[in-house]
């Protein structure tokens, strides 16, 4: 495929092509990190190979620990302050009292689990990370509390950004309302980045590596990281 | 973005930013910057240059680092 009149998109059957080889690629460069499976759709057509059946590649019980360890060194250091200067700091926790013990227990049972689905949009044409989050006794978590979870860089993301927002819909393979990251930039933001590669202007657009791509500006809502040895895929 | 090493104390890392899209060109395009430093300081150079709040800043190896990642990482990721 030329790179130049390539509009960004892939059909689905280069979706299944591009998330076997990003998930077989992550399991090799990354053994000790949970792997990406493939779940087949459970709408079944008679007649095709386990290849042409639609379905879409998971990553499940994912621990965002992130924003967790940040706010823990926080809570200490605010605990010395008002230790140390309870003179000085007393009328400011009249107007605004820190309570640190509301603080801790927030936290305290605050492990939350991701599932994240990548799906392929038939409409856009592109891949769609779906997520839910829910807590260790399995109760599901709500936007608001969602975005507590996520690095402070991705709020701003999220606010301003044109090509990253958050959505619910119907999970397209599962029909239970799945929050998304809404598919409407993806396939400009998409483009950008395989045209500005020499190598694939040359040799024309790799399917394998649309998934490492999208994800990294994806993953980056959650601080999902790409292990550097994946992006090295040159060599 | 490329970089080239310089052999110094410190690894140092120049950077070379091309414009794309509707982007204006930078007048000065290369930028010498310590390995050490994390992408999202290239993020904020290039947002008060250009006086744009949002940005889609990647690298010529098809993909847009996370803004934690330090240069001399991504450096030797694209070499």
């Amino acid at each position: 495929m030329d790179v130049l009149s390539w509009d960004g998109t892939i059909s689905s059957r280069e979706f299944r092509v591009a998330v076997r080889a990003f998930a077989e690629r992550w399991k090799e460069s990354n053994p000790d990190f949970p792997p990406w499976t493939w779940v087949p759709s459970a709408k079944r057509h008679p007649g095709l190979t386990s290849n042409q059946i639609d379905g879409y590649l998971t990553l499940e019980r994912l621990c965002l620990t992130e924003s967790t360890e940040k706010d823990i060194p926080f809570q200490e250091d605010s605990y010395e302050v008002t230790q140390v200067e309870k003179e000085e700091t007393a009328s400011f926790e009249e107007e605004d009292p820190a309570d640190n013990a509301t603080l801790v227990e927030r936290h305290s049972f605050g492990v939350h689990y991701y599932d994240f689905h990548l799906v392929h949009s038939a409409s856009y044409r592109v891949p769609v990370l779906f997520f839910r989050a829910y807590t260790t006794d399995g109760q599901p978590l709500v936007l608001d509390e969602i975005e507590k979870d996520l690095p402070a860089s991705s709020a701003e993301i999220l606010l301003e950004s044109k090509w990253t927002f958050i959505t619910q819909e119907d999970h397209p393979h599962l029909n239970r309302p799945w929050y998304k990251l809404h598919p409407c930039g993806t396939s400009e933001w998409m483009k950008l980045l395989f045209q500005s590669d020499t190598s694939m202007a040359n040799k024309g657009v790799a399917i394998e590596l649309y998934i490492v791509s999208w994800l990294s500006v994806v993953g980056q809502v959650f601080g999902l990281r790409i292990p550097s040895k994946l992006l090295n895929y040159r060599d | 973005m490329s970089g080239t090493e310089s052999p110094s104390a410190v690894r140092k890392v120049v950077v070379h930013l091309r414009a794309t899209g509707d982007a204006p060109i930078l007048k000065q395009a290369k930028f010498k910057i310590p390995g050490t430093d994390k992408f999202a300081k290239v993020i904020d150079f290039l947002r008060r240059q250009l006086h744009r709040d949002t940005l889609f800043v990647y690298v010529n190896s098809a993909f847009s680092p996370n803004p934690d990642e330090s240069v001399i990482d991504l450096y030797n990721v694209c070499s």
